[in-house]
């Protein structure tokens, strides 16, 4: 059973995040290269100025499912403290994802932000 | 690359290395833990409240395995393994209900594959010969309800000849029994004299030597004298399979044929359910038949099967219409006597031609309807057992409500769930298939032995597995699985499952669960009381025709064959033999009565011919020659008159004894002693000496036909058994077994008559139960059906309410601790099968209503609404139902609140 909140918001009055966004924030995470797991994480809980943090239930998958579906590709390196970790990076195929879905979310975030300003 | 190939190709790749990935997925979740808690303890977290952190966020590790798994495995191969094996260990805890489940899967599905097998041999298989669709069955129209299928020597012969029609046409006629010299004595093999042009057309080449052409199909063979081809099979026990067999002789009916070929296994003949050993031309029939001949009784004797493969191009309605327009020349042609013609063209007599590609066989009239009725019952039997299963399916899942949510509540996926659900009944409907498959070879057999074994028939029908069994299995095997599968399937996917799991047992059961299994069940009570009041009819009107006697009293009664065919004593030598043979076995312990007549009756043999009272009109009689006592061993009233006497000989002018119908029909205002009755066209005289009862002679089923009788010192005279070396037939009344006059008369025939073949002894209740196998097999299998079905309806109801008051256990508790009486709470249990059962049953009863009337040609002398039977059927299922629902219901009031609340 997956959680039906896949972020723990960490500001409650920020209202629900809209499903598939994280996908989203993932594959961004990942335009600057390769990360694993908990950096992804890390990253999307730093540049939100602390206000979304990514549930480890739902990252994971995503993360998975992303690679199955052609969008990551993973392979295993040393991270920084010299641990073997499982790092992810964008395909070609993500890239263009990525971008389809920034363009996407900011076409729809200015139509949201239009009509909540609407008097 | 294609997204969907990447994902199909990773998935494949984990699904090799399943360890590999496993430990990976570790990996990489302990590496993240790892990092979280060195950033807890850097910011100064206690170690102990860091790992209860780390512990709280990723939580129970199988569950995170088995989500992440979830999205690299195909799902369907692996959980498939672990949801049977589960499923097994399920069943195997549930031992009746497997057990019952299986019963009824493998019964439903072995009798139809059975029966189907049977109707497959029978009535669907195609010759196994080259271009089968090429062959016609010829047949005479003579404007009567039935085609005629066999034909005189003449009208063959005349049809052979149309090759612009045929490219051959080809006769054939079975015998039972050849007598073959063997090496120690004379033995009965069962042979086919076939025409000229036999072999040629069925195309199936010799496996030694040639088959027979018409150069053998001459009187006296071809110049190399008379031929004969033999089976494989009979190669093998008579000659070891010796290539010397071909060119050797075999004394047949006193006569050497010379064998010139061997026919491969695969040759089964035009008739797929004789299986002839020996063939021998046709013209050779005056020999094997000796000393009667068929092929001289021109167009009076109709004997021959006639086929034909068609030409190219010839369609079967251009082959109609061309043997419609020669039909009138052919006959002026082969008869000789107008008045026959102009009678046979008022009736508008011609040829007609039907698709032979599966070969001609009587038994296919007589076993066409019953087949297919059995079909339907065993199609009713199957869906029963389907629907039955499928119920306590549905209600064992409802039942496992609570363990389903504990699984859940441990991490299982509702899908999960589900398919664990689906593959339990799946599994259950295809071990079932597979037990019936299994069982349905040995039933089809034992069901063909017990309807076609018939006292002297030699039947034989190959229920071998082909390409159309193996579909018909298959579709079976598919049909039941879904049947069974469906309705839990139905109930997961609605999301009633899924609510009741979210649930557990205290949410109120939706409508639309409350509206699918009762529906299930009302349609399993409307189908077994149709199967029901099917069988009681059966069984009813088999009683009936049983209890209406043949006009003889077969108890007691012993027949003894005497095949005088092929020894050398004939006319009033042999009648002294025959007068021997009754003298000495009179003498035998228990027998009171011995006598002789030609035909034993019910087994379809008959002997008729017209009579007229002189100045009258013409009526058929059919006739029997008989010895002095015959009536007094078969137990025939004689109503006046007197009976025959060995001093009636020809000399003494011609007598005969008639039944009272016979009696009613020609002599309505007078009494018949010392009439006369005028045989045929040649008028023979016959003065009637004596009146007897009527004696049911074709079947149980038809009504007895005006009769006479002659006295066998007179008979061969003129008629059926007019030839000089009449073979009759023993008829003895005894107060013993029939087993001990059988080694008597076996040593008295090789003292009097040495050259004849043992003689063939039957008790008349056998010949009576013999002309009744069919209905009788009919009517036990349709009883059989039906306790099937109530037994099953049975279980189905209590399995159902059982499982559903389990479930209200603690309602129940709760209702009889606030005050509810125990006869409260068996009605209110009770009230949920009752008004199932009810509706079921009455829709059952007029669907039966409608569709008793299918089953009106099977029934004798019982309406196809017969109301006692009707009701019978209904009140037993209500019984079967009542008892089935109120076993729950009792159990449920006995009930101790206490405990019941208790075990919440």
């Amino acid at each position: 059973m997956f959680s039906p909140n896949m972020f723990r918001e960490e500001n409650t009055d920020s209202g629900d995040l809209i499903q598939g966004t994280l996908e989203m924030l993932v594959l961004k995470a990942l335009a600057r290269g390769p990360l694993h797991g908990y950096a992804v994480a890390e990253w999307i809980h730093q540049t939100s100025q602390q206000l979304l943090k990514v549930e480890e239930g739902a990252l994971y998958p995503a993360l998975h499912r992303l690679e199955l579906r052609g969008l990551l590709q993973a392979q295993w390196g040393a991270s920084e403290n010299n641990r073997r970790a499982k790092f992810y990076q964008l395909t070609a195929e993500g890239k263009k994802r990525l971008n389809a879905e920034s363009q996407r979310w900011a076409r729809l975030s200015a139509a949201v932000a239009f009509v909540m300003q609407a008097t | 690359m294609v997204p969907g190939l990447n994902d199909f190709l990773l998935r494949i790749k984990s699904l090799l290395r399943k360890k590999r990935l496993d430990r990976e997925m570790a990996e990489e979740l302990d590496f993240h833990q790892t990092l979280m808690r060195e950033k807890l303890l850097h910011q100064g977290v206690p170690r102990s409240e860091a790992n209860a952190a780390v512990r709280k966020t990723f939580g129970n590790s199988a569950r995170w395995h088995e989500r992440l798994r979830e999205l690299w495995q195909f799902r369907s191969v692996e959980n498939l393994t672990r949801d049977v094996t589960f499923s097994l260990r399920l069943l195997k805890k549930s031992p009746g209900f497997t057990i019952i489940a299986l019963l009824t899967i493998t019964l439903g599905v072995g009798a139809n594959t059975a029966v189907f097998s049977l109707i497959n041999s029978l009535l669907l298989r195609p010759l196994p010969v080259p271009h089968s669709d090429q062959l016609v069955v010829l047949g005479m129209d003579q404007g009567g309800p039935r085609t005629q299928y066999t034909f005189p020597a003449p009208f063959f012969r005349a049809l052979e000849k149309k090759h612009e029609l045929f490219q051959q046409a080809f006769a054939s006629y079975f015998r039972d029994k050849l007598l073959v010299r063997g090496s120690s004595g004379n033995e009965n093999v069962p042979g086919l004299l076939v025409s000229g042009d036999y072999f040629t057309a069925l195309q199936t080449p010799p496996l030694l030597g040639r088959y027979l052409t018409p150069e053998d199909d001459k009187p006296g063979g071809s110049p190399e004298g008379l031929a004969a081809v033999i089976s494989e099979q009979y190669w093998g026990t008579r000659f070891n399979r010796s290539p010397n067999a071909v060119g050797s002789k075999l004394q047949i009916a006193n006569a050497a044929f010379t064998i010139v070929g061997v026919m491969p296994k695969r040759f089964i003949g035009a008739d797929p359910t004789a299986k002839p050993q020996i063939f021998v031309p046709l013209a050779s029939e005056p020999i094997i038949d000796a000393p009667s001949n068929l092929i001289e009784s021109g167009y009076h004797g109709w004997w021959l099967v006639v086929m034909g493969r068609l030409q190219p191009g010839v369609s079967l309605d251009q082959l109609n219409a061309a043997l419609k327009t020669m039909s009138s020349p052919i006959l002026h042609d082969t008869v000789p006597e107008p008045a026959w013609i102009a009678r046979a063209e008022k009736e508008h007599f011609h040829f007609i031609a039907v698709p032979g590609s599966k070969g001609f066989t009587y038994i296919r009239f007589v076993f066409e309807k019953p087949l297919v009725a059995l079909f339907c019952m065993c199609g009713g039997i199957l869906l029963l057992a389907c629907l039955n299963l499928a119920s306590l399916l549905v209600a064992r899942a409802a039942a496992r409500e609570r363990e389903l949510a504990t699984r859940l509540a441990l991490g299982a996926s509702r899908r999960r769930l589900i398919q664990q659900l689906l593959v339990e009944s799946l599994l259950v409907a295809l071990m079932g298939t597979m037990l019936g498959l299994a069982i349905a070879p040995a039933v089809s057999h034992s069901l063909a032995t017990m309807l076609l074994n018939r006292t002297g028939s030699d039947i034989y029908l190959d229920t071998s597995l082909d390409l159309r069994m193996f579909a018909f299995a298959a579709l079976i095997a598919v049909v039941a699985t879904l049947l069974i599968g469906l309705f839990p399937a139905l109930q997961a996917t609605s999301g009633n499952l899924n609510e009741q799991i979210k649930e557990g047992q205290h949410k109120a059961t939706t409508h639309k669960r409350r509206l699918l299994q009762p529906s299930i069940l009302a349609l399993e009570v409307g189908l077994a009381l149709i199967l029901v009041i099917g069988a009681g009819l059966l069984a009813t009107s088999m009683v009936r025709l049983f209890s209406s006697g043949a006009g003889f009293n077969p108890k007691g009664v012993v027949n003894i064959a005497l095949d005088m065919d092929k020894q050398p004593l004939e006319g009033d030598a042999l009648l002294r033999v025959y007068q021997q043979f009754g003298e000495t076995m009179s003498h035998q312990p228990g027998v009171t009565t011995t006598s002789f007549s030609w035909i034993v009756p019910l087994t379809h043999t008959v002997w008729d011919d017209e009579h007229t009272r002189p100045g009258g009109v013409p009526h058929d009689l059919y006739l029997n020659a008989v010895a002095p006592d015959y009536f007094k061993a078969m137990s025939i009233p004689m109503y006046e008159g007197r009976d025959f006497r060995w001093t009636d000989t020809p000399s003494s002018g011609l007598k005969m004894i008639i039944n009272q119908s016979a009696a009613k029909l020609f002599f309505p205002d007078r009494n018949p002693i010392g009439q006369h009755l005028l045989r045929g066209d040649k008028k023979i005289d016959f003065e009637i000496v004596g009146v007897v009862g009527d004696v049911k002679i074709e079947d149980l089923r038809t009504a007895p036909p005006a009769g006479g009788y002659v006295p066998v010192t007179q008979s061969y005279i003129d008629g059926g058994a007019s030839n000089k070396k009449p073979s009759f037939t023993m008829v003895l009344r005894t107060t013993g077994s029939a087993s001990p006059l059988a080694g008597a008369i076996r040593s008295l025939a090789a003292r009097l008559t040495p050259d004849i073949p043992a003689p063939v002894v039957t008790t008349m209740d056998d010949v009576v139960d013999s002309s009744i196998s069919t209905e009788r097999v009919m009517a036990l299998l349709s009883v059989f059906f039906a306790a099937c079905a109530l037994l099953v309806t049975g279980i189905g109801l209590y399995g159902t309410l059982a499982y559903s008051t389990a479930r209200r256990t603690s309602e129940i508790g709760i209702r009889m601790a606030l005050g509810a009486q125990r006869a409260t709470v068996i009605a209110l249990v009770f009230r949920t099968n009752a008004m199932v059962a009810l509706v079921g049953a009455g829709a059952g009863f007029v669907a039966a209503i409608l569709g008793s009337r299918a089953l009106a040609s099977f029934l004798y002398e019982t309406s196809p609404h017969d109301p006692w039977v009707m009701l019978s059927a209904l009140t037993s299922l209500i019984v079967i139902a009542t008892a089935a629902s109120l076993l729950p219901a009792i159990r449920a009031a006995r009930i101790e609140p206490i405990t019941a609340i208790r075990c919440e």
